[in-house]
């Protein structure tokens, strides 16, 4: 029997084993396979050295990079006065506006692309507005376009970019903003030294999501980038349909996993910092 | 209104912009959401506005297409089972994580987290592999396998949370007035965070009927999930049956979700 309150145990540790087992089995053992894998005939590091130094995969994994950080930098700048606007003048709309965030979590990303593919296509919504004001004479097929793929990409992922702000910005007391312009700050230096430095953390929070969440995606590329963008992912997804190199295919892998491991301990250490402080 | 009128006339010009800044922003959210429901119902066989009429051709062409049918089904029991998985494996060790300290269970509840952190593209393609060495690699089993892997995390995490928030007293107590260990489980601790479990499954299964990624290396001629199946008609036609499909699966999610908010509330979600 428990000596003192609060230290009544109903399980134990032993509870943990059977889903221990599971992930070994079907999780740490198949990535650690995938590093097995890359062990080409030619030597260890002859798919890396591939992908860092032939510049047609060089090229690939500079516009990796670069999507992701357009992407997120995207969001950030489409989704922060979205947030602004939650914390600080929604008021009752604001289940409003979290339900609209959340409503497209809840479809397909084939839903959202085709929506995209619908409304950018030569003979789609915007090209037929466009016609219809005389503001284009000669449709263009929009849909498989890189400017479609950043679209695509935004509209998928904002959602997560609001959402972590909203959370953060939520604690961010509203005084600290009046006390700034009560002391002679304008709007946009209230912003810039109050209210942007305060929301930090939301807004580290979000890149990181957002930008391994866009190292990981192919679908968008894939149904909107008319082969105009290749990322690692979309490389993952040819090389498995198309020529089945599967050691190099392991090697995109590995590098993916290492660039989210490397996210998450950044974030990792943003959320301890937070914590001690 | 009066709320209306507050918005717009209580403050000031930036105010106003920025107000119609985020009506453009959510036009911008559920625009192609709603552009695929209209051309669900168009009578065309193209796409391209104005639409020529209206019709519910597509559903029934999609409703008599035994591929999609057929997906459909696969993908339900496959995020069902799966997300019953996921729940029957992660539920014991979120209870026994959620009271523990120690760098162990920190570290334990890192592990059963990570399958979320890592591309659904690169487990999907490892697990392949790995599965195909144990000759049950395309199957419905494989697709078993890899969604519950991902399940997990979904469980995990809401049920520790559920869990942690409510006190001890309670299972102290029944264990004081002599119910057994599995007597407290089953008649005080489940009930207790049962909403937990359902919010985590319910997570789970709305991932799963949409993880593209994780199911694309497992599909067969005769197995198939939705998503899988979706994508290689897109790649040979652009016609509204996608749309109709779509818009399927879209309620299937609604419906789910009305469920969770039922027995978790919706509130709750985002403020995770």
């Amino acid at each position: 029997m428990s000596a003192r309150p609060g230290s009544y145990r109903l399980t134990s540790p032993v509870w943990c084993v059977p889903v221990i087992l599971f992930l070994a089995m079907f999780f740490i053992v198949p990535l650690a396979a995938n590093l097995a894998r890359t062990d080409a005939p030619q030597g260890w590091f002859f798919y890396y050295q591939k992908l860092l130094y032939d510049p047609y995969y060089a090229g690939v994994l500079w516009e990796t990079v670069k999507v992701s950080l357009i992407t997120t930098l995207a969001c950030l700048v489409v989704g922060y006065p979205v947030s602004y606007f939650m914390v600080r003048h929604a008021g009752r709309w604001n289940a409003l506006i979290v339900f609209c965030i959340v409503a497209p979590l809840l479809t397909s990303i084939i839903m959202r692309t085709f929506g995209w593919r619908v409304l950018l296509a030569r003979k789609g919504l915007l090209n037929t507005l466009l016609m219809d004001i005389g503001l284009v004479t000669r449709p263009e097929n929009l849909a498989d376009d890189r400017i479609a793929v950043y679209i695509g990409l935004v509209h998928v992922l904002v959602p997560f970019m609001v959402l972590s702000i909203t959370a953060v910005l939520q604690g961010v007391d509203v005084k600290l903003e009046e006390s700034a312009r009560v002391l002679g700050a304008g709007r946009s230096r209230t912003f810039l030294h109050v209210t942007l430095p305060l929301s930090i953390e939301g807004i580290a929070t979000g890149c990181i999501l957002v930008f391994v969440i866009t190292n990981g995606s192919f679908l968008t590329m894939l149904l909107l980038g008319g082969s105009k963008i290749t990322t690692l992912s979309l490389l993952i997804y040819q090389q498995f349909t198309t020529t089945e190199d599967i050691g190099f295919a392991a090697a995109m892998g590995n590098i993916l996993i290492l660039v989210a491991v490397l996210c998450f301990i950044v974030q990792y250490a943003l959320l301890r910092r937070r914590n001690g402080s | 209104m009066t709320a209306w009128r507050r918005l717009f006339h209580s403050g000031s010009g930036a105010t106003m912009l920025l107000t119609a800044y985020v009506i453009l922003f959510l036009v911008f959210i559920l625009l192609p959401i709603a552009a695929v429901i209209v051309v669900s119902f168009s009578s065309a066989s193209y796409i391209a506005f104005p639409l020529p009429g209206f019709s519910v051709a597509w559903y029934a062409k999609m409703a008599a297409n035994h591929d999609f049918t057929s997906s459909l089904t696969t993908s339900i029991e496959l995020a069902l089972v799966s997300a019953c998985i996921g729940a029957l494996l992660g539920c014991p060790a979120a209870l026994a994580l959620a009271r523990s300290r120690g760098v162990g269970a920190g570290l334990l509840a890192n592990l059963l987290l990570a399958p979320i952190s890592v591309p659904a593209i690169v487990l999907g393609f490892s697990l392949l592999y790995f599965l195909s060495a144990l000759s049950f690699g395309l199957s419905f089993g494989a697709l078993l396998v890899a969604h519950s892997v991902v399940a997990i995390p979904y469980i995990v995490r809401t049920v520790l949370a559920t869990y942690r928030a409510v006190s001890t007293n309670l299972e102290e107590s029944a264990s004081v007035l002599g119910a057994s260990r599995w007597q407290v489980l089953w008649h005080v601790t489940l009930p207790m965070v049962r909403p937990g479990i359902f919010a985590g499954a319910m997570f789970a299964v709305l991932t799963s009927l949409d993880n593209l990624p994780l199911s694309f290396f497992f599909g067969t001629a005769t197995v198939n999930t939705l998503p899988v199946v979706m994508l290689n008609y897109m790649q040979n036609n652009f016609d509204p049956s996608i749309a109709a499909i779509s818009v399927v699966q879209m309620l299937i999610a609604v419906a789910t979700l009305l469920v969770l908010d039922r027995v978790y509330g919706i509130e709750r979600l985002t403020a995770a």
